[in-house]
């Protein structure tokens, strides 16, 4: 009897609570079994006198009869008990043989084991012995509560049969539980009386002595009667709500990960890769979550709760001019008129220090919220990243068995929802699809010299392609600008518009071209995917740059005018104080009373550039869903229903369905993260845009992916760390950190619109504070903490932290790959030996077996395995191919075409429940994936 | 604790069955009123049929094989005692169960539950999970939506990967040997009997 198991058992019982059945018993549990049936008989009878005659005659009957029998087994105890002891003594296994003695022997062999305690003598022994006799006890002062309790457990059974399990799991301790309970005091007090003649270390011994004592002094209460039974009761029913609680607790917060059935759903039909597409959305939705938080609750619900209302000063109002047009739809679809005078710009923020009763410093907070918001970004950005890398690398080496175990254990057998049923067999296709890939991939016999040098001519090319793209974007952009001098009715439509054109023209080709390209390579889907986003996000980095060139020509061209105006206006203000004076002789010349609309106001370049964003992220949601209709919805209903009179397939020929294609949708939501993150500062209300975006998104796209396109033809298993899209994301989030930056720390501020207007720099505001409304002190540890003596050295500082970290981290890889290896080795030595020496002692071999850690007992000289098979991995094949150690005697042939159909049901040979309508079983005729109906 | 324990004994042979499973009064009982729910001609006997209305098994691939499990081959019905007796093999087992040579292995060991997870497999009962055998559960599993090719080769790789001996199928050592990993002891109880 391992004592260390034991305890296990013992704590194991007090976590668990009551929470199962019975018995958690070590080796005699046979015995005591028996044991508590006598003792059960007792209570049973003692309620049986209580209840009413509702009972059956013959358990009345019973019960008599089990206590004559009892009486008439007494007397011949004494000559069994010296056999008794022997046999106890003797091992445990003698008992299990003797599991099929009659009933009454059992009964005689509990007595005996109770004298034989006595004669040990300890005096717990004795109150257990006492409480054993408590038929007679219990019998005078229980009786109304057996009469209760067996009402409770009428009730119980009347309450239907199949629901017991649930039902325990709310009344108060049941049957079982109490038995086993008592199971195991006894066993423990078994352990304590037979402990001396035990053969174990005095040590051992203690321990485990002190451990039954105080398992058996903590659980007597269950067998004890009034208060200590029932405070034990309380303790185990809350053990057992609460784990019930912990458990409903868990459920709970899985339902609460939003969308996270559409997600699985996704992935059971598309495999992980498109799933990873759908978390990376949702991961993005938490991040602007977040940001709109920020945005909206330290600076526009503020601005509009304690600022000016709208028409109170000239930032705030619609010009004159434009007042007339200022409620059109086209104008307001351009974010024109009301839109651009709204909360959502820039322009409309007052410059007022501090605002309403809280005194909030709306500038500063304005300023600090921007700066916050890339903060955050990067902080989530990089910890998230770092979360996925320690969370190990793809998850891809599962071991030996891959198949073996999708095959045998991927069913999980609790499903009883046809829906559920239908998804599970999807994704267990889908799974055992994937591995067929990496198989493949593994078992790829290569010419290494071609594949090199297609890689390498595929990598010119695609060179070649953006090379050229980028001088393509570079040409138009230049000739746009000349263009742009000369005068502008000259142009024609081409002329105003190649840019764009030229653009989406490029956006349209390329993608297509790299796939095409990237063909050659033969790389793996998972890596051919990184490769791809790689080389679109180089092309759409050119876009990038266009826009933001085109942006700040139109920014300096904006400055100037601003200048103009503002010279203008103090000109006006001038003259009209110097006439005011000199009219009326005074110097106490009263403000100009104009109209907020009619002041004559510069060209506010912030709010133009938040326009300019706005647009481009609307219009780019509008393109993607319109994308999504026309090219996936359109395309998937005209080959589904024109199918039936066309001369080709339509299905699964020319047309056919749209792929969901993953790194075009990664990378326009990694680039419109990016617009979102440079907007924030000129438009507010965009990060409220971009959330909207997303949500509609999620479940747009989740949509119009199960109903309109086919899985891939590979599907392959995404990595579980998507850090490449994260990597992007980073990159993204530095370069659109830089226009900012600058923004602030260079460009100054237009002179009559936003929160900064009136500073010589945005970051004015910054030392304002400092220098206004901060302890002198501070303003002191500022201007040194910002001496290029103090920030050099610190750049210094972590630049070696960072080199030092680095090369830590390389060591730890080296470390872990070399693990890896070794244990990989040694696999490969167990199977080698297993193979070779099938001929040999069998005897051994089951010896062998038994030994928990048989792969580390070096092999018997003469077996040792023959070199040759040691040294069989050919240098061609793949490191993970050759150490699966499988030598294919066959030629498999894994690269079989996949049907490329969805699943959508079920395979046919399984019958539905009876009764159970699960819909026609769609035929054959169906053809291959779902049309353009949206599901049933 | 009064009528529930008594119903015990309106079970026939309830000591005998708690004795050869290891089954405890309360599991019995519990057994026994799932028996009753499932029986609902209330014959005493359970048909095929009867375990069909579960909709666990009907949506299970391989449900008809777990069902066929309870009945011994020729026999249409399965009693009680069986019942219990194929249960017993979902028993959970005690973590601290001594290893002695001479007691006989118990029904829910791990090697006699996955001996009962190879023999759903193993349908001809030859001791061996040949190619054909995993065919017919590759095709109940993934049926149509792979080509019959691609099953081929998916059971080529299975018996490959756990094919020791190098006889084209898995005998049960092998078949033991592919699942070490897996923690049968817990996939394979049913909670409530513990």
């Amino acid at each position: 009897m391992p004592p260390k198991r034991k305890n296990d058992t013992a704590i194991k019982v007090e976590d668990v609570g009551m929470e199962v059945d019975a018995v958690l018993d070590s080796g005699s549990e046979d015995e005591a079994r028996r044991r508590t049936k006598n003792r059960r008989a007792k209570p049973q009878r003692k309620a049986k006198q209580v209840s009413d005659d509702e009972e059956d005659e013959e358990d009345e009957d019973e019960a008599p009869r089990k206590r004559g029998r009892k009486k008439k087994a007494k007397p011949r105890d004494s000559d069994e008990d010296g056999e008794e002891e022997i046999r106890s003594v003797k091992s445990k296994s003698s008992k299990a043989s003797r599991k099929k003695a009659a009933k009454e022997e059992s009964d005689e062999e509990s007595e005996d084991d109770r004298r034989k305690k006595k004669k040990q003598g300890s005096k717990k022994e004795k109150e257990e012995q006492n409480k054993g006799k408590k038929g007679n006890v219990k019998e005078k002062e229980g009786k109304d509560k057996g009469g209760e309790k067996d009402k409770k457990n009428k009730n119980r059974k009347m309450s239907s049969s199949h629901h017991s399990s649930s039902d325990d799991d709310e009344e108060s301790l049941s049957e079982g539980e109490i038995e086993a309970l008592k199971e195991q005091v006894e066993e423990k007090k078994k352990l304590i009386a037979t402990l001396r003649n035990k053969p174990w270390r005095m040590k051992r011994k203690l321990v485990l002595h002190k451990e039954a004592q105080e398992f058996v002094e903590k659980f007597e209460g269950a067998l004890g009667k009034g208060k200590g039974r029932r405070l034990y009761v309380f303790k185990v029913m809350m053990t057992k709500k609460l784990l019930k609680f912990k458990r409903d607790f868990e459920n709970f917060k899985t339902a609460c990960i939003p969308w996270e059935m559409k997600i699985k759903e996704v992935e059971s039909h598309f495999g992980s890769s498109v799933a990873s597409y759908f978390i990376f959305l949702r991961w993005m939705y938490g991040l602007n979550l977040v940001l709109f938080g920020l945005m909206f609750g330290l600076v526009v619900v503020p601005e509009i709760l304690m600022g000016l209302p709208y028409g109170s000063i000239p930032r705030k109002t619609v010009p004159r001019d434009e007042q007339a047009t200022a409620m059109d739809y086209s104008v307001l679809l351009d974010f024109g008129g009301y839109c651009k005078y709204s909360f959502l710009f820039y322009g409309y923020y007052n410059n007022v220090r501090k605002i309403g009763v809280l005194q909030f410093r709306l500038p500063l907070s304005y300023l600090l919220v921007c700066v916050g918001i890339y903060g955050y970004s990067l902080m989530v950005v990089i910890r998230t990243m770092a979360r996925n890398a320690n969370e190990g690398g793809d998850g891809a080496e599962e071991g030996d068995f891959t198949f073996s175990w999708k095959m045998f254990t991927s069913w999980d057998y609790l499903i009883g929802n046809p829906e559920t049923a239908d998804n599970k067999y999807a994704s267990i296709t889908t799974s055992f699809k994937e591995s067929i890939v990496d198989e493949q991939e593994n078992q790829k016999d290569e010419n290494i010299h071609l594949r090199r040098f297609l890689r390498v001519l595929a990598n010119v090319l695609i060179t070649c392609c953006l090379g050229g793209s980028g001088y393509l974007i570079y040409f138009v952009v230049k000739r746009s600008q000349d263009l742009a001098k000369t005068n502008p009715d000259n142009l024609s439509w081409f002329d105003k518009n190649e840019v764009e054109f030229v653009m989406s023209l490029l956006g349209l080709v390329c993608p297509p071209l790299f796939e095409a390209i990237a063909e050659l390579e033969d790389y793996h889907p998972r890596i051919a995917l990184k490769w791809q986003l790689g080389r679109i996000f180089a092309l759409f980095l050119g876009n990038l740059y266009t826009f933001l060139f085109a942006l700040f020509d139109e920014v300096t061209a904006q400055l100037d005018t601003e200048k103009v105006i503002k010279n203008e206006t103090e000109w006006t203000l001038n003259q009209y104080y110097a006439n005011y004076s000199s009219h009326y002789n005074t110097t106490n010349v009263p403000p100009l009373e104009i109209h907020p609309a009619d002041v004559i106001r510069g060209p506010c370049w912030e709010t133009g550039v938040g326009i300019e964003f706005v647009k481009l992220t609307v219009s780019d949601t509008q393109v993607t869903y319109l994308t999504i209709l026309l090219g996936d919805f359109m395309r998937a209903f005209v080959v589904r229903f024109l199918n039936y009179c066309w001369c080709w397939d339509l299905e699964a020929g020319f047309p056919s369905y749209a792929e969901f294609e993953i790194s075009e949708n990664v990378l326009g939501l990694i680039f419109n993260q990016g617009m979102i993150w440079m907007g924030a500062f000129y438009a507010p209300g965009l990060v409220g845009v971009n959330v909207l975006r997303l949500l509609v998104s999620m479940y747009f796209q989740c949509w119009a992916v199960m109903c309109c396109n086919v899985p891939h033809e590979r599907v392959f298993k995404a990595s579980r760390s998507n850090n490449f899209y994260m990597g992007l994301l980073l990159l993204v989030l530095f370069l659109s950190l830089l226009p900012v930056v600058y923004t602030i720390m260079t460009m100054s501020p237009s002179f009559d619109c936003g929160p900064f207007s009136g500073q010589e720099k945005i970051y004015d505001v910054v030392m304002e504070t400092i220098d206004q409304d901060l302890p002198a002190f501070i303003g002191n540890i500022f201007s040194y903490a910002t001496n290029p003596g103090v920030i050099m050295p610190a750049v210094l500082l972590m630049v070696l932290a960072i080199y030092y970290l680095n090369a830590v981290s390389k060591g730890y890889q080296e470390a872990n790959n070399g693990l890896k290896k070794k244990m990989q080795m040694a696999r490969d030595e167990e199977k080698n030996r297993r193979n070779n020496k099938d001929s040999t002692n069998q005897v051994m071999k089951d010896l062998e077996d038994l030994l928990p850690n048989k792969s580390l007992i070096p092999p018997p000289s003469e077996e040792e395995p023959p070199p040759d098979v040691v040294i069989e991995k050919s240098p061609k094949t793949k490191p993970g191919a050759a150490a699966k150690g499988v030598n294919l005697q066959k030629d498999v042939s894994l690269a079989a075409p996949n049907p490329r159909a969805p699943v959508t049901h079920a395979p046919g040979p399984r019958r539905g429940p009876p009764g159970n309508a699960r819909g026609p079983h769609p035929g054959p005729g169906r053809g291959r994936g779902r049309g353009g109906p949206p599901r049933q | 604790m009064g009528s529930n324990s008594s119903s015990v004994n309106n079970i026939p042979n309830a000591q005998e069955l708690m004795q050869e499973t290891g089954f405890s009064a309360a599991h019995i009982l519990r057994l026994h009123e799932r028996f009753e729910f499932l029986d609902k001609d209330k014959r005493g006997q359970l048909s095929p049929q009867d375990f069909g209305a579960l909709p666990e098994l009907a949506l299970n691939p391989i449900g008809d094989r777990i069902i066929g499990a309870f009945f011994s081959p020729g026999q249409e019905t399965v009693d009680f005692a069986s019942f219990v007796r194929i249960l017993a093999h979902f028993r959970p087992t005690e973590t601290n169960r001594t290893r002695d040579e001479a007691q006989q292995e118990p029904v829910n060991s791990k090697t006699r539950k996955l001996k009962f997870a190879f023999q759903l497999y193993d349908q001809d009962r030859d001791g061996k999970i040949s190619r054909a055998e995993l065919l017919q559960v590759l095709r109940a599993m993934l049926g149509i939506q792979v080509t019959e090719e691609q099953l081929q080769s998916i059971a080529e790789r299975a018996i490959q990967e756990a094919d020791l001996d190098k006889d084209d199928a898995i005998s049960f050592d092998e078949f033991r040997k592919s699942l070490e990993k897996v923690d049968i002891d817990h996939k394979m109880s049913i909670r409530f009997l513990r």
